[in-house]
């Protein structure tokens, strides 16, 4: 529990209505979509950046710890108080502040919902790009905290390239603007990368202007099953070798596909060892060229079965189907693990491969999916938590897939971030002076270490 | 037995059964049922969303916490059992059974209330419940009148907009067997429930008369109870069960085709929540036999939603013909009960398209809670209205005249708060009727 003045006075700044500390409240901030769950002790919900800065000057005084939270789908854990302190959730500020057309961009509050931009601003004819799996609920202040990717990643990037602009609060409440609203800028260090992607340790982003596009006249989807999943990897090769940049390019495993069509019913093909999923957008022209190049480029990597959606509802369909994959796996075993590794295009094929015979050697039960396209595979591994022997075949398994993914010149995540899962393989992928520099950075902006404690930067 | 052991014996006795408790580890935290609840996208609080609550019931059941008070009012406060969660959930865990088996320890624990022990009692039982209708009209009656109407509320539900009750209870007005004229098409078993008995006469008069000249022979049986439905949701699974055991009792026979319901949230009692809380029942040693749940299996197997029966034997209906004047925009509602609780969606649209005088248009979010949840309503008017608000401003959206449904709990709510604006809500079959007799809709 906070001490009582502590908690008297973080009462007054967010209203009696928004402190909870009951014991079902601090239960319901004690985990994010990862395994790992923590108490916090209390759980505060501002409703203006000014609030924000008002916690966090409290909170540096009396040293509290603070984590930031938007709707808690992150998959590494970057969310849950592993040091207590209180839960910061930024839900509540979810307006849209601007929407300019001329300039294409919007400015929004960091607690509005992914999917609920990108339907404000198709009316007006315009695109925002990042589509996490988890848009329909995830904040797009969590998106910039864990730099958020998304099927659409493979032509139009991470969260990350479509930031012109943010507003945050630092560790003792001063309020910074960084960015702007121009498409160019090159005015200072550029500070919007050094918040996103921190995972709430560095600062908490309250407002964020975000780049959008001309929404594009047209899309296609197709899906093509192939008899062996090595064909696939292969297929997604060729395909970005031959130039031709899709929207988004999906590998399933036949374990993945089945569990999808236990939970939504679309027919989907249950026999064959692996299937893609391709979209390609912009004038109708282009996309049908496009996708007859690509239709024949999976024909004569031997693809059974291509089905080309007919109706925005079969397109649906099917993107729904990929993004439901995550919660699918959990039919068959209550615990899943996502990991996030991301390889070089080239080497996709080595590291899918790899990755189902670590975990045959582990006897464990592996689904594939991959944002193929920009070599970022998501294996899922099923298992019960509670089952404690095969759990420690889980972590060796997972520890030899890392050492696999930088063997092939990998990263440990394209997208999810680190958190707390991730944390003790770092120095696989960075030095020890990168990793000293990161601490050294935080030092400067959060001298107490009170923001998101014990997380990847320590 | 002394005290203490009995304590440590509560203690050990498990509080909910085996498979239901498995749900709990089955869930993957992902959190796409946020969107989809109805109560969560309001309040925008993890405790009030679903994956909150099922988390919270992990915690129960491990032993962490107590189903206190708080607890209590979490599980009846922030959700309306509308089955949105478990329709959004890829991991299969059904957040409706966990969460009524949860609300029944907790009523056990901190009990039900005077006015819903009461109310409990009455619809459990029949005869008290047609007394008590002639009462509520009788009060109705005495003091009605505009001025006080309108300014009385019950919760978010505006009592002006409620319809009267039906002069005399449905199943009082037909023989128990009504024959269709000419060949036997099938066989059907009606149960009608209490809003058509009580309330919407109309709606079951429009089932009889579009069954029978499609050919069906409509049984309906006299003395039927309530569901059960609203009573165990509020945790009163032991005044639940007698409904249970008689509706099994009476609908669960052989040699019938079909057990036809109006109600979506009857349809959706006899088809979804039976079973499962009578093999928790059976599981905890509560008084329930093999040979019950077996019955309410068969039952689940054979119940269908008008809607659904007609579309599914829409070539026995007559051809329809048009009448003079312009069509009418009609949009449809999709009930919670229905469309999550038993897949039917597909078949009233298609039916409405169907009728001649009507043009179909689809509202937004079509398929979004109306936030009456029965009485959810009247104890939480505030979150409801909230709820509702979204649903009236998706209908007049649409510039229909009629909202077509299929539940009377929905079409209590919308009805009411769409009164003023002269949009008509109604049953699915009354238009079908309609356009059999050669009526235009008005």
């Amino acid at each position: 529990m906070l001490r009582e003045e502590t908690a008297k006075k973080l009462r007054e700044i967010v209203g009696e209505d928004y402190y909870l500390d009951s014991v079902e409240d601090l239960i319901s901030y004690s985990y994010d979509s990862s395994v790992v769950e923590a108490m916090p002790e209390a759980v505060l919900l501002p409703g203006s950046t000014q609030q924000v800065s008002a916690i966090m000057k409290v909170a540096n005084e009396d040293e509290i710890s603070v984590t930031p939270r938007g709707a808690g789908t992150n998959l590494s854990g970057g969310s849950v108080p592993l040091k207590g302190g209180v839960v910061l959730v930024l839900t509540r500020m979810n307006r849209l502040l601007k929407l300019s057309r001329e300039n294409r961009y919007a400015i929004v509050e960091a607690g509005l919902i992914n999917l609920e931009l990108q339907n404000q601003v198709k009316k007006e004819g315009l695109f925002y790009p990042p589509d996490p799996a988890s848009w329909t609920v995830s904040t797009l202040g969590g998106n910039v905290a864990e730099n958020a990717g998304g099927p659409r990643g493979v032509k139009y990037g991470v969260t990350r390239d479509w930031i012109l602009g943010l507003k945050a609060v630092l560790a003792d409440g001063r309020i910074i603007n960084a960015g702007g609203i121009t498409a160019k800028n090159v005015t200072g260090i550029d500070l919007m990368s050094l918040f996103t992607g921190s995972e709430g340790c560095l600062g908490i982003v309250t407002e964020i202007t975000l780049k959008l596009l001309p929404l594009p006249p047209f899309q296609q989807s197709i899906q093509a099953f192939f008899p062996q999943m090595d064909a696939t990897s292969k297929t997604v090769a060729r395909i970005i070798g031959s130039g031709i940049i899709p929207v988004a390019l999906e590998i399933m495993d036949k374990v993945v596909m089945n569990m999808v069509e236990d939970s939504v019913h679309i027919g989907l093909n249950r026999d064959v060892e692996g299937t893609l999923l391709i979209m390609v957008d912009g004038e109708e022209a282009t996309c049908k060229q496009q996708m007859s190049a690509i239709i024949k480029i999976c024909k004569e990597e031997g693809s059974s079965d291509i089905q080309v959606a007919k109706s925005a509802k079969e397109e649906d369909d099917l993107w729904l189907a990929r993004r439901s994959a995550f919660g699918v796996m959990s039919r068959k075993k209550p615990t899943c693990i996502l990991e996030d590794c991301t390889v070089p295009v080239s080497n996709l094929q080595a590291m899918i491969r790899g990755t189902s015979e670590i975990c045959d050697k582990y006897n464990l039960t592996v689904g594939i999916m991959a944002h193929a396209g920009d070599g970022n595979t998501h294996p899922m591994i099923i298992t019960d938590k509670r089952d404690k022997e095969e759990w420690e075949r889980v972590e060796k398994a997972i520890s030899e897939i890392f050492q696999l993914t930088v063997d092939l010149g990998g990263t440990l995540s394209g997208e999810h971030g680190i958190g707390t899962s991730k944390k003790p393989f770092l120095p696989l992928i960075m030095n020890e002076d990168a990793r000293r520099l990161m601490v050294e950075i935080k030092s400067v902006l959060d001298p107490k270490g009170i923001l998101n404690p014990g997380k990847f930067i320590e | 037995m002394n005290e203490k052991v009995l304590k440590v014996m509560e203690k050990n006795r498990p509080l909910l059964s085996d498979v239901t408790n498995e749900h709990v580890y089955h869930c993957a935290k992902c959190g796409l049922c946020l969107d989809a609840c109805p109560v969560y996208r309001e309040m925008l609080t993890e405790s009030y969303s679903p994956r909150g609550k099922v988390q919270l019931a992990k915690h129960i059941i491990e032993g962490d916490i107590e189903i206190t008070e708080h607890m209590s009012d979490i599980l009846f406060s922030s959700c309306l059992l509308c089955g949105s969660c478990v329709a959004a959930c890829p991991s299969g865990v059904r957040q409706d059974v966990l969460f009524s088996s949860l609300r029944w320890r907790a009523a056990e624990r901190h009990g039900l209330g005077f006015t819903k022990n009461l109310f409990f009692q009455v619809i459990a039982h029949g005869w008290l419940m047609s007394t008590s209708a002639w009462f509520g009209k009788w009060v109705r009656k005495i003091f009605s009148g505009p001025w006080i109407e309108s300014r009385i509320k019950f919760g978010n539900l505006p009592v002006d907009g409620i319809p009267p009750m039906n002069p005399k209870p449905f199943n009082d007005e037909f023989p128990e067997i009504v024959r269709p004229e000419g060949v036997v098409n099938a066989r059907v078993l009606y149960f009608h429930g209490c809003a058509t008995n009580y309330v919407f006469g109309d709606v079951g008069k429009a089932v009889v008369s579009v069954l029978t000249r499609m050919g069906v022979q409509v049984e309906i049986p006299k003395k039927q109870s309530c569901c059960g439905l609203p009573i165990f949701l509020s945790g009163d699974r032991k005044t639940a069960l007698t409904c249970i055991k008689e509706i099994v009792g009476m609908f669960s026979r052989e040699g019938v085709d079909a057990v036809i319901v109006d109600c979506a949230t009857c349809g959706s009692a006899l088809r979804n929540e039976y079973v499962h809380i009578l093999k928790e029942l059976r599981d905890l040693g509560e008084g329930v036999d093999d040979d019950l749940v077996n019955s309410a299996e068969y039952l689940a197997g054979i119940t269908m939603d008008v809607s659904e029966f007609i579309d599914a034997h829409c070539d026995w209906l007559p051809e329809f013909h048009p009448t003079e004047g312009e069509k009418i925009r009609v949009t449809y509602h999709d009930p919670c009960h229905l469309v999550k609780g038993q897949g039917v969606g597909v078949q009233p649209r298609h039916l409405l398209k169907l009728l001649p005088n009507i043009e179909f248009v689809e509202m937004e979010e079509a398929d979004r809670c109306c936030g009456g949840g029965g009485e959810y309503q009247i104890e939480y008017g505030e979150m409801s209205a909230r709820i509702t608000n979204r649903k009236v401003e998706n209908v007049l959206k649409t510039g229909a005249g009629i909202v077509a449904t299929g539940c009377p709990g929905c079409s209590i709510t919308i009805g009411a708060h769409l009164a003023k604006d002269n949009v008509k809500t109604i049953h699915t079959v009354q238009l079908i009727q309609m356009a059999m007799d050669g009526k235009r809709p008005e």
